[in-house]
């Protein structure tokens, strides 16, 4: 790298109150770690929160509307709420029963989506790499464009001809070889290997590659 | 990293989902079983009617209001305040220092090390890159202790594993210059800067 970091000559001569409290603070640091980790490869459903939230929020206002002008006695907005509990007792009355079995299945869904985001685990296109002293996350876009970085000079090809995609616990590269110029699968199944065992992440991934049949002309 | 209350959003949206998915189930049910129909309608008419009844007794004296619907009034009004007070929560947990520390010396008076030296150091060391189209950094309360959350975008095909060694180094040196350890998280992340800048095909 060429730039010059921040002065680097403290870590030599650093004092022994500077020592001990680097080492003091460091317990605990391991569990605080696999916290922050398991926090940042997990969804934190901050958008899905928000927008329940606004669901609840639209609903409740209006019902504060119509039951405050209920309350002071006046004219109702829209629906009386007498008049409401009314038709909704009459159900499946007054309305057409496609009408109601389709709004039964929009409000089904839309329920069963906060359902699942609440139980399913919400993990996110992210590998953990290991380090020493910091804790490090990868977006898994990060790793696919290095790896195919890799297996494009493995291979011998352009960029446009190595797809890589990476999903939890398996890379798949696919290549399209230059016409009349044969690729080696195991040369660049080792070479991913070589940059995977580098990156050294968890959990740990299988590597597929796929070499397309016909070959791009002229790349 | 953030104060997000995870627990809390669960629970919550899978609350929601819950009863979302019941009422469209009854819905769906009344659509199409008759026998649901009737059941729903002798259920619902004399919850209706014990309803009424209780409105009938709530009277204001000498009105025909009940002041059972200013209580439901102020029941609504506090599940607005708690959803608005629970969308405050997501993505807290910022915060201004990096080291508070109180004990120790002659002198009085306490060290305070704003979180800005640690984003400014990385920031300049990191600001001449050419491999990184983004760099941001944010200090952040982890459980009470302040942690540096780094957020990196390399360009295309950069190797994280040489990144993050780098980070690390410069981390490092930060720790000795601020005589603590501090938690710190770093996101290599891909952006929209990334992915539209070209890759470095000469390296």
């Amino acid at each position: 790298m060429t730039t010059e970091p921040y002065p680097t000559a403290g870590v030599q001569d650093k004092d022994a109150r500077n020592s001990d409290t680097l080492a003091r603070d460091k317990v605990g640091d391991d569990a605080e770690m696999q916290r922050i980790l398991h926090r940042e490869t997990h969804s934190s459903r901050a958008g899905v929160a928000g927008l329940a939230a606004a669901l609840v929020i639209a609903v409740c206002v209006y019902a504060l509307l119509e039951s405050a002008v209920r309350a002071i006695g006046q004219p109702p907005w829209l629906i009386d709420p007498q008049t409401a509990a009314e038709r909704l007792i009459a159900l499946p009355q007054g309305i057409s029963l496609l009408l109601l079995g389709s709004i039964g299945g929009v409000v089904t869904m839309v329920g069963l989506f906060f359902f699942l985001n609440a139980v399913l685990p919400g993990r996110r296109a992210r590998h953990i790499l290991h380090d020493a002293r910091t804790a490090v996350v990868v977006d898994d876009e990060v790793m696919a464009s290095a790896l195919a970085r890799r297996a494009r000079i493995a291979a011998n090809v352009g960029q446009e001809q190595v797809m890589v995609v990476v999903s939890r616990n398996l890379v798949v590269v696919n290549v399209r070889p230059t016409s009349g110029i044969p690729v080696q699968p195991e040369a660049v199944q080792a070479a991913v290997q070589e940059e995977l065992d580098n990156m050294g992440l968890s959990p740990d991934l299988n590597i597929r590659v796929n070499v397309a049949a016909s070959g791009v002309i002229g790349a | 990293m953030n104060g997000t209350p995870r627990t809390l959003n669960r629970i919550l949206i899978g609350t929601l989902g819950v009863i979302l998915i019941a009422i469209g189930l009854l819905l769906l049910m009344l659509a199409t079983i008759p026998a649901v129909a009737s059941w729903w309608q002798g259920w619902s008419g004399g919850a209706w009617a014990r309803t009424q009844e209780l409105l009938a007794q709530t009277r204001f004296p000498g009105r025909s209001e009940s002041w059972l619907w200013i209580v439901v009034a102020v029941v609504l009004a506090l599940i607005i305040g708690a959803m608005v007070a629970w969308v405050a929560q997501q993505g807290k947990g910022r915060a201004n220092d990096l080291v508070v520390d109180t004990d120790d010396g002659d002198a009085e008076g306490t060290v305070v090390i704003g979180g800005g030296v640690a984003e400014q150091a990385l920031k300049a060391a990191l600001a001449d890159r050419q491999d990184l189209a983004g760099v941001s950094v944010a200090t952040y309360d982890v459980k009470g202790r302040p942690g540096l959350r780094i957020r990196i975008e390399p360009r295309q095909g950069v190797e994280p594993q040489v990144l993050a060694a780098e980070i690390s180094r410069l981390i490092e040196a930060l720790d000795a210059v601020i005589g603590k350890r501090t938690p710190v998280l770093v996101h290599i992340a891909s952006g929209a800067r990334a992915k539209l800048t070209r890759a470095e095909r000469v390296r």
